[in-house]
């Protein structure tokens, strides 16, 4: 066997782990074709079926299964993309091409295709080029790229958007050349937080961050604190600590932020939080696509190590393959565990029966993010922060109709009015804005009006906060469109397990796109309605219940706009 | 201790660990499902077999629910119903659902939930058709039939332990796959027929059947397959003297359904005109028909002559795989008590 796939083998407890990495490996060494000989080969070296490989190279998008080009170019045209104008970036490339959404050039150089969501919200419109990200492109920026790249020169991305730190908890000041490294975070009081908890009892760290109830940054806003106390006591059984980084809720860019350029907050997060909770091996899932994160983050964690602040727990950075529903923690530890992503049946919960069966904590980055402050401060330090029950510092990412899209760590209660302020105010008449992602309820710009950014305070005012990923739409915009594109990206995700939300799916884009494209009746109006109702709750995650409410508010808060699609 | 449910007010008695399902089924409650298989457990995938729990907020799938004493369920509900009719359309709008010619028209558990839930026709329709995969000997795959329920898969890779099913592609591409997306005729598939055995629909089914007979006409009749020793129970499918297909006996020991190839689809030597009916007497180099009496006169002459002439041992016998334990014995026993040897042998020995 291949010296560099048993290192990779070697990293996990459990073979079966190895089958992604392993084929991300192949691919790589293959120009980016995973082709039958090499599933053939997973299959070898991993041990299992055929079908089993090929069922995973095909569930997760990342995985080419059949040939790209040299530069496999992608555009990302979920809902933010949208709004920051993809479409015509396809279009332009779709031209100067010679190619369709799909195909690849003749001479084998370029492959063209429209992907959902990149996590690069306020930086959009977003081409991916093989693993590389770059950001706020122009049609003359892609004119330059495409030059570029064929005339062999390494193009330059430009990330650049605001940035604005009022708490300084999460984020670093990111225009000092070394904010990644160990000494840049130790110079700034990095570290000490691990080497207090260390002196602490594991009991009393989980106390401290029940006490300052950190509210899980996912999206749930479960607490983080009773979430470790649901372990199991005096069990033998290894216990697992899973950082979910696969941030890839449309309109969310907010863990990249801390990953990118803030590695060590959230690796002295999982150290402390996994001696908490008495694990000796955590992983990092990192969304695939963020292929370049997870590079700084092993080389971060490298430093760690190096650095004896690591000998407690082995940090395991796990890249994703291009799946939205492996943040469903039940989800990622499918997919960690070598599988396809689809959500588990609960009970039994995580806690109980997670990774390889095993008590297991899945917490997001900025969650974990958020330890080392409460370490340092105590629980009401972190609480001078926010509202009651709603504590702490949250990051917002806003994208879409705003002069000055960007990233916004503020405490948790801050009014939407500040944020946009922040982000350089609302271009053009507000439409409506989606606060937590694309999978909470629209709200008009009448409801937003006065709208608190806290977890209760948006349930209500009838939607979620979510991920914090606020996307801003104005007047321009068709909220049927807008809704189409909301579900296209659902379909495209669902995993598929279920009969609700893979069917309920891809019938409401059916008929979204009938009545978007001038061809649908009255009565799927009602259909749609009355599709989302049933669907809500009825799915075995919460992935159904992700387009249910957001469809079904577009539809029912703008429902002359599609009425006025159907012809009479 | 017995402990309680009530379904739709009526009082469920139940012992140990049982689903709802389960407790509903025992207590005549017709609850459709789909991809729950007593052999498989439960998968929750379908979704059609909510019901409603006092208590708990959202629908329940009964094949999940493990009952707990007092617990009340209604199954009935309009909730209930429209929320499982809302399921069914949605799994008729997206494939090939033509009853009129499926195979298994009146044996389908998708038309059997649509029948009850009172679907007539699917309220709205998708259309995306694929192939059919007729590669396989005896198996013929549908993929506008298939509901993506996972029984096939479960049963190929978790009780025959082929491995060569699963579920290849995402969201609503997902389709069943052999080995890699190829032909169930390339693949490894051996034809065990276990995923036809166990598909809730038409999506797999026997290749030999199609355009036979109609659920309706089929005489069942259990018997013991007669290919080995081990026994295993069969349902032959019968319209009037023929046979249009075997199915195992789910929940028969020893095999619970499960049949290998040469049980499940080889049975057309019944039929062959070259089966032998009598037994044969070679006479001047050519076999004549004779009588059970006349042949085994002529066996037992010949044996006591070669017991007479060179001793029991000159004679021996191999037992036939096909027989059962009890035949093999009789065997042994004829061949030691009555001839007198122990050269005794079994063919499948090695």
């Amino acid at each position: 066997m291949d010296a560099s796939i048993k290192k990779i083998i070697a990293r996990y407890p459990d073979e079966k782990s190895a089958i992604m990495p392993v084929m991300q490996h192949l691919q790589r060494e293959n120009k980016n074709f995973l082709n039958e000989d090499a599933m053939e080969e997973a299959a070898r070296v991993i041990g299992c079926s055929k079908s089993k490989v090929y069922g995973v190279a095909t569930y997760y998008t990342m995985f080419n299964t059949q040939p790209v080009g040299k530069f496999h170019l992608q555009v990302d045209t979920c809902v933010p993309g949208f709004l920051h104008g993809a479409d015509a970036i396809v279009a332009h490339l779709e031209k100067k091409l010679g190619i369709k959404s799909g195909e690849t050039t003749k001479d084998g150089m370029f492959t063209l295709n429209r992907v959902q969501d990149l996590g690069s919200c306020a930086t959009g419109p977003v081409i991916q080029v093989n693993d590389r990200y770059f950001e706020n492109m122009t049609i003359a920026k892609t004119d330059a790229l495409i030059e570029a790249l064929k005339s062999g020169k390494e193009p330059e991305n430009d990330p650049s958007m605001t940035v604005i730190s009022k708490c300084g908890i999460l984020l670093n000041d990111r225009t000092q050349k070394d904010c990644r490294t160990i000494a840049f975070y130790k110079k700034n009081g990095g570290y000490q937080s691990l080497k207090k908890a260390l002196t602490m009892k594991p009991a009393d760290i989980i106390e401290e961050v029940k006490e300052a109830g950190v509210r899980g940054r996912g999206g749930a806003g479960f607490p983080a604190g009773m979430k470790w106390s649901f372990l199991p006591k005096n069990d033998s059984r290894p216990v697992y600590l899973i950082c979910n980084a696969d941030e890839g809720e449309p309109g969310t860019f907010k863990d990249r932020q801390i990953m990118e350029f803030n590695p060590h907050l959230v690796i002295e997060g999982i150290a402390i939080s996994a001696y908490a909770i008495n694990s000796k091996k955590a992983f990092i899932y990192i969304r695939g696509e963020f292929n370049w994160i997870a590079d700084i983050l092993d080389a971060a964690i490298e430093e760690a190590k190096k650095d004896g602040q690591l000998a407690n727990v082995d940090i395991v950075v796990h890249r994703g393959g291009g799946s939205y529903v492996c943040g469903d923690e039940t989800a990622q530890i499918e997919s960690l565990e070598g599988k396809r992503g689809n959500p588990r049946v609960k009970p039994p919960f995580p806690a109980n029966s997670g990774l390889y069966g095993c008590p297991t904590v899945v917490n997001n980055v900025e969650t974990l993010s958020s330890i080392p402050f409460i370490i340092q401060n105590g629980a009401a330090g972190y609480k001078k922060f926010g509202n009651t029950n709603n504590f702490g510092p949250k990051i917002f990412g806003v994208s879409g109709h705003v002069n000055k899209p960007g990233i916004f760590e503020y405490p948790m209660g801050t009014p939407l009015k500040e944020i946009l302020e922040a982000s350089g105010g609302v271009k053009g008449k507000l439409k409506g804005v989606i606060v937590g992602g694309l999978s909470v309820a629209i709200l008009t710009a009448q409801e937003a009006e006065n709208l608190i950014l806290d977890f209760d305070s948006c349930v209500k005012a009838g939607t979620a906060l979510g991920s914090g990923g606020i996307m801003v739409v104005n007047d321009t915009v068709s909220i049927p469109e807008l809704a189409l594109r909301t579900i296209e990206f659902y379909h495209h995700e669902s995993c598929g397990q279920c009969v609700p939300c893979r069917e309920g799916s891809l019938v409401i884009e059916h008929k979204l796109h009938d009545l978007v494209h001038g061809k649908g009746k009255m009565e799927d109006i009602d259909l749609i309605l009355h599709l989302t109702a049933n669907i809500k709750g009825l799915t075995l995650c919460p992935t159904g219940e992700a387009f249910a409410v957001p469809i079904q508010a577009m539809v029912s808060k703008f429902r002359p706009e599609f009425e006025a699609l159907v012809k009479r | 201790m017995s402990k309680t449910i009530v379904i739709n007010g009526k009082e469920c008695a139940f012992d140990g660990n049982k689903t709802v399902l389960q407790i509903a089924r025992d207590n005549g409650f017709y609850i459709p499902s789909l991809c729950y298989h007593p052999k498989l457990g439960p998968a929750s995938k379908c979704r059609v077999c909510v019901v409603e729990v006092d208590g708990i907020r959202n629908l329940q799938t009964s094949c999940s629910l493990t009952a707990t004493d007092g617990m009340i369920i209604t199954t009935d509900s309009p909730r209930v119903l429209d929320a499982q009719r809302m399921v069914v359309n949605l799994l008729l709008a997206n494939g090939n659902h033509n009853c009129m010619i499926c195979e298994r028209n009146g044996d389908c558990e998708l038309q059997e939930a649509a029948y009850h839930l009172g679907i007539e026709l699917p309220a709205f329709i998708v259309e995306e058709r694929e192939d059919k995969d007729e590669s396989g000997a005896f198996i013929v795959r549908d993929v506008n039939k298939c509901i993506q329920c996972g029984r096939c898969i479960e049963a190929c890779n978790r009780l025959v332990v082929n491995e060569v099913l699963d579920f290849g592609f995402r969201g609503g591409h997902t389709q069943v796959v052999c080995d890699g997306n190829k032909p169930m005729g390339e693949s490894t598939c051996v034809q065990c027929g276990e995923c036809v055995q166990v598909c809730p629909v038409g999506a797999l089914i026997e290749k030999k059947a199609i355009g036979k007979a109609r659920s309706w006409e089929i005489t069942k009749i259990r018997t013991t397959c007669p290919y080995c020793g081990v026994g295993c129970q069969q349902e032959l499918h019968l319209k009037g003297d023929q046979i249009v297909r075997v199915k195992g006996v789910e929940g028969a020991k020893p095999n619970d359904g499960h049949l290998c190839v040469k049980g499940r689809y080889g049975y057309d030597f019944i039929y062959s005109k070259e089966r032998l009916t009598t037994p044969l007497i070679k006479k001047n180099g050519k076999f004549e028909e004779a009588t059970w009496d006349e042949a085994l006169d002529l066996v037992a002459d010949k044996f006591k002559q070669i017991i007479k002439e060179s001793g029991p041992d000159a004679i021996a016998c191999v037992s036939c795989a096909r027989s059962t334990n009890e035949d093999s014995f009789y065997m042994q026993k004829l061949f030691r008590a009555a001839i007198g040897t122990n050269n005794i042998d079994h063919c499948a020995r090695t």
